[in-house]
């Protein structure tokens, strides 16, 4: 009898259990569906198509005219193009590198004792807060020949400068506000980087009498590199897309020194209606996106293991 | 000595702070003191720090001045909704990812973590042609559904998921929970504090998206505030006061977010740095 119900039970319990796992196995799929389609459809697809529209002649009027590789072949040879690569490249470049020193100087500042840590915690991450939109807006204000920032700096000595009006000055605005935007942003992260450093590490050295610098040279910052590393690839990612502060206060003036890549797609596209040639400049900007992102992608993959 | 010491260092870190907390919060000032200034003084010889005398009428002008009160209403309508479709269907997402075996199942996470290379600046020609192929321009749907959900959410519910014991919901299966319950029931108010990270990261984000409204709303009541700001800087932009306040007005949802959602408004990004 025994015998019995242990070979007809072994089976069906199995097969109870195959069933099981397959009805997980749908409905983890179910689940997973909506986001598929979304993406697919609003990021995969889009994307796919930028690859065929970057080959034809497309002015929304008339249907798209395959002409080849012709944009890509303009563009190479389009000095406005390359000087608007050249300077996204510098905003980038001249915005992130300062980002990285002050966001994770900021950390260390903050990950001491301080009286009052709050207010000056929460003061440092306020950039944070204000939209971009506003952003802009206040900055250009702020920049005014009379306005705020020439006060400031005119304490110090320096004479007032031309920032908004000048092809000089102007892209160094704009990778200012890039700076005062994004350090405290990555401070955050720095932050808690610095919060998983055991506290004993920095006891130990102490006691061996080493100075703040180089427990700063030897803990700290060994430790603190796969966070660092992130926050090198992220921010360079963003700072490739900045887009609502050049396009509110100079709309990549004065004298082109400000059209970043994105203003110059944005504007291509739907100022100029040339969707041939603003999906041929979005392919530069994807392969540059991507060769960071298939980076930082490793760098969470690592962390998995 | 150490106490000295210490002390020397403070004499550095004290007025650094006071340095850090005068630039960060100095646009703030600026702009909340500037609406409140008439505007012939706004560039006076020497600069007023405080307003004087004080304007009133900046306000209550700026917001007539065009549809405020309807690019609000805009603003947080596609807003939550878009917040409310990413805690959905990223929670969702994460957790078939991260508790459940299936074949392609790595391959789908690559797929959605991919997606971060294709951001909107990217894709925003060929996107605007989808949402015209559908009609969708000029509508709620086009400013909302594209956004309903993206890799970062996934990943950051994957990865809080991951931590959550797997024999808690095989406890709940021996019980006879249905699947579904137990994704409602018992999962998801584990994740709160993931849930409310994510939720205020993709509202803060939402509330400042500019490009895409720019790109596909041309009827005035479907602006959204961004869209309403930079529009009143073209047309009025020498209208400081009246900017200054609508600008004011434009920030203070995100202060709010920022000041009751404090803890979860800080862990959506330092979460970005955090690799279990």
């Amino acid at each position: 009898m025994s015998a019995l119900t242990s070979t007809q039970t072994r089976p069906i319990w199995k097969r109870l259990n195959w069933n099981v796992t397959t009805k997980q196995a749908l409905f983890a799929y179910a689940i997973l569906f909506p986001t598929i389609a979304i993406l697919a459809l609003f990021r995969f697809f889009p994307m796919l198509q930028a690859f065929y529209v970057s080959l034809t002649e497309y002015d929304l009027l008339r249907p798209p005219k395959f002409i080849g590789l012709e944009n890509f072949i303009d563009l190479v040879q389009d000095p406005l193009f390359l000087s608007s690569a050249r300077i996204s490249i510098m905003y980038v470049v001249l915005s992130c590198v300062p980002v990285w020193v002050l966001s994770l100087g900021l950390a260390v500042l903050f990950n001491r004792h301080i009286v009052a840590k709050n207010f000056f915690r929460s003061a440092a991450f306020m950039p944070v807060v204000m939209p971009a939109v506003v952003n802009a807006v206040v900055w250009t204000f702020m920049y005014h020949q009379d306005g705020v920032v020439n006060t400031v700096i005119g304490w110090f000595g320096v004479d007032p400068i031309p920032w908004l009006r000048s092809s000089a000055w102007a892209l160094w605005a704009v990778i200012i506000i890039g700076i005062w935007r994004a350090t405290p942003y990555y401070m955050v992260i720095f932050l808690a980087g610095l919060q998983a450093i055991p506290e004993e590490y920095y006891e130990a050295a102490q006691i061996d009498g080493a100075s703040a610098w180089s427990q700063f040279r030897h803990i700290t910052l060994p430790l603190l590199k796969p966070t660092t590393l992130l926050v090198m690839v992220m921010s360079v990612i963003v700072a490739m897309k900045v887009f609502a502060v050049p396009m509110i206060m100079t709309g990549g003036g004065p004298a082109d020194s400000t059209r970043v890549l994105p203003l110059m797609i944005y504007q291509t596209a739907f100022e100029f209606f040339k969707m041939g040639r603003a999906a041929a400049m979005s392919i530069f900007l994807f392969a540059a996106v991507m060769i960071f992102t298939v980076f930082q992608i490793r760098l969470f993959a690592r962390g998995e293991e | 000595m150490k106490n000295i010491l210490r002390h020397r260092s403070n004499l550095i870190v004290y007025p650094l702070l006071l340095v850090v907390a005068f630039i960060g919060l100095l646009p703030y000032y600026w702009m909340v003191s500037c609406s409140f200034k008439l505007n012939e003084n706004m560039f006076a010889y020497p600069l007023q720090w405080f307003p004087d005398p004080i304007n009133w009428l900046a306000y209550p002008a700026a917001w007539k001045a065009q549809d405020f009160t309807r690019y609000f209403v805009n603003s947080a309508f596609v807003a939550i909704a878009i917040t409310l479709g990413n805690l959905l269907l990223a929670s969702l997402a994460g957790y078939s990812l991260a508790k459940f075996q299936y074949k392609g199942r790595n391959i789908l996470f690559l797929l959605i973590l991919s997606t971060m290379m294709l951001p909107l600046e990217v894709t925003m020609v060929p996107l605007f042609l989808i949402i015209k192929q559908f009609d969708w321009a000029n509508t709620y749907e086009g400013l909302i559904v594209p956004f309903f959900v993206d890799g970062f959410g996934v990943f950051l519910m994957r990865q809080y998921l991951l931590s959550i014991p797997k024999d808690l919901l095989e406890a709940a299966r021996m019980d006879g929970a249905s699947e579904f319950r137990i994704y409602a029931q018992i999962v998801m108010p584990l994740c709160k504090p993931a849930l409310a990270a994510l939720g205020v990261f993709t509202f803060r984000e939402a509330w400042d998206m500019y490009i895409w409204p720019l790109i596909i709303v041309t009827k005035d009541s479907l602006k959204t505030v961004p869209l309403g700001i930079s529009l009143f800087m073209s047309n009025f932009g020498v209208a400081w006061d009246q900017l200054m306040a609508i600008a004011a007005i434009g920030t203070l949802p995100m202060l709010l977010l920022f000041f009751f959602l404090q803890r979860s408004f800080i862990q959506g990004i330092a979460i970005t740095g955090l690799k279990e």
